[in-house]
């Protein structure tokens, strides 16, 4: 019998050395690098979900860095997955310019010809990769919290959350090449830091005529400040009852809050210690909350008060008695000292 | 200065129910409302205006976005144009995208496109970077604060935990978050005159020269699901420092908290 296929196989033994200019092969991630030139976590976790594919369907890792003096960085994206990293190198890369960077990838990508290119979901991702996708006519899975690869068709299924995030839609890029994703930072593990792997570093040529960045990036943020979040819309609310005692206890609820990165209220005790104003009031006669996450302190929670509470999505209730109304409607019914118990929570949110 | 900002209509949530357990969505009350970026997008554009000003709303959808736009015009805005047609109905972002980009055109370009960061209902966020690319403009998005005269504008933007503010040329697209800029309400008489007196124009396939190729969408939607149930009434004690991370713990597990 003649063997000697198994010459030619030895030769390509691994992964097919990629063919440049056919067919769509490889995966992308699009390493964002923090001001102090470490790749950000967004960028490793986005590494690390490309490993995981790229080992499902034979292929390699490509890190892709765009900026000024960013050679060193790059060494720093093999341990966590890459098998090469792409380096563009230009003084205009320096800052974020979203036409200069479409028009980088573009031609990149239309080289190599990378089969799925991962992007980290912060705002620069955000940015850039929906008007990347318009540019190669292809399809984004936005806000991704999770990934998977439909094998039987070698496609990769995003699934990000819609409808405030009350449920989730998944989809998929059928046809168009190549296939992009944002992915939300902190929905997906750190890979593990393997110091052993090896990859190389390649500086690649770029070409930037008839492209030019219409963006000043500014000083400082312009002395801005969000209005105060109306009560009915806060996200985290922390309400306060009669329980806290004092007004000590009220200021306790505030710091809590604030930790939380949420607003204070409280029920109508809470008004007649006079630590809220009327407006602050949740329950029969005052407002209406429906927020993600519910923080009630020394609060009994009875029905004038509960009326005010839209199915609130996670209820955290503190208080002594075990007994009290707001502990039967709570995922979390903490039994203890209010005061004390949020003053550790400050502590272990600082 | 051109201002155009293109709505979206959505289903009001407030009509919605969300049972994790049976891993299902109830339509309550089925109501469409202007969506809350959409809402700010036209207030963006309000403020915006000076006298020699002209704010056009534009919006893709069915028939019933007519509404939307007849709430557009009851707050201010000076024309509206409703593009509609039987082949769009199924909506996609790479359709709207080339609807919004066609209309502009028509309409002969714009000194600034206004639009929503992120909808109310499907938050892709995809559509004020595709249109900015479809038209060549430069953009700025997730707008905290807006600027803008001499053929430039001067922008605050949220950049991941922080601010930053920016300068960008004019023409652009600008995306705004919902929350910093709170609609106003419409002057009675506008919505009046916005139901009787005024017109929304209807604009179809033939209108903006597309044909049904340009409609292709480029994503294939791949099912639903639900988070996992919340666990209620789960007790905890203890001494207050053990209890309080325990909690700390739980809430960023569950994304509650950053």
């Amino acid at each position: 019998m003649d063997f000697s296929f198994l010459d030619d196989w030895e030769e390509g033994a691994g992964p097919a050395e990629e063919e440049v200019g056919e067919g769509y092969r490889n995966i992308w991630v699009l390493a964002q690098l923090s001001a102090a030139g470490t790749p950000l976590p967004a960028t490793l976790e986005a590494l690390g979900q490309a490993r995981q594919i790229a080992d499902q369907i034979g292929v390699y890792v490509y890190g892709l860095l765009l900026g000024h003096d960013v050679q060193a960085a790059g060494e720093a994206l093999v341990p966590y997955g890459a098998d090469r990293v792409l380096v563009a190198e230009d003084p205009a890369l320096a800052e974020y310019q979203p036409e200069v960077y479409v028009q980088v990838l573009a031609d990149l990508i239309d080289h190599y010809r990378p089969e799925i290119v991962l992007l980290p979901g912060t705002s620069l991702g955000n940015d850039l990769a929906p008007r990347l996708a318009e540019r190669l006519d292809t399809g984004l899975l936005s806000h991704c919290v999770r990934l998977d690869l439909d094998m039987s068709e070698r496609l990769l299924l995003g699934t990000f959350p819609v409808l405030g995030g009350e449920m989730f839609h998944s989809a998929a890029c059928p046809e168009a090449r190549p296939q992009l994703a944002t992915l939300q930072p902190g929905y997906f593990p750190l890979p593990y830091e393997d110091s052993y792997r090896s990859g190389d570093i390649q500086t690649v040529e770029i070409d930037l005529t008839g492209v030019e960045g219409r963006l000043t990036w500014l000083e400082g943020d312009g002395d801005f400040d969000l209005p105060p979040t109306p009560l009915p819309k806060a996200r985290v609310v922390v309400g306060a009852g009669r329980g806290l005692g004092d007004a000590e206890g009220f200021a306790l609820a505030e710091q809590l809050a604030q930790a939380l990165g949420g607003v204070v209220t409280g029920s109508r005790g809470a008004f007649d210690e006079g630590w809220i104003d009327e407006e602050q009031i949740v329950g029969v006669g005052g407002q209406t909350i429906a927020p993600e996450l519910y923080v009630a302190c020394g609060l009994s929670g009875d029905i004038y008060h509960t009326f005010g509470l839209q199915p609130a999505g996670f209820v955290v209730a503190i208080n002594t008695d075990a007994e009290a109304p707001i502990m039967k409607i709570a995922n979390m019914a903490v039994v203890g000292d209010a005061r004390e118990i949020m003053a550790a929570m400050v502590q272990a949110l600082a | 200065m051109k201002i155009i900002v293109p709505i979206k209509q959505i289903l009001d949530p407030q009509g919605l129910t969300f049972r994790r357990d049976k891993e299902r969505m109830f339509v309550n009350v089925e109501e469409y409302i202007i969506g809350p970026a959409s809402k700010a997008a036209i207030e963006a554009a309000l403020r915006l205006k000076g006298e020699d000003d002209q704010v056009l709303a534009l919006s893709v959808g069915p028939p019933r976005a007519d509404d939307a736009l007849r709430e557009a015009l009851a707050l201010g805005c000076d024309a509206a144009y409703l593009l509609t047609d039987d082949a769009f109905q199924e909506p996609n972002i790479s359709a709207t995208v080339r609807i919004l980009a066609a209309a502009i055109e028509k309409l002969g370009g714009a000194n600034l496109v206004i639009t929503g960061h992120q909808s109310g209902d499907t938050a892709a966020g995809q559509v004020g970077p595709r249109l900015a690319e479809a038209l060549g403009y430069a953009q700025v998005t997730d707008v905290c604060a807006l600027q803008a005269a001499d053929g430039e504008l001067q922008a605050t933007r949220r950049w991941d935990d922080g601010f930053v503010a920016l300068r960008a040329l004019l023409p652009a697209v600008v995306t705004v978050a919902p929350e910093a800029f709170p609609p106003r309400y419409a002057p009675g008489a506008r919505i009046m005159n916005a139901y009787r007196e005024w017109e929304v124009t209807i604009w179809g396939m033939d209108d903006l020269g597309l044909t049904e190729g340009d409609l292709t969408p480029r994503l294939a939607f791949r099912g639903e699901s639900f988070p996992p149930p919340l666990e209620v009434g789960e007790e905890f004690r203890g001494d207050p420092e053990t209890v309080a991370q325990e909690v700390v713990t739980a809430l960023r597990l569950q994304k509650l908290i950053g």
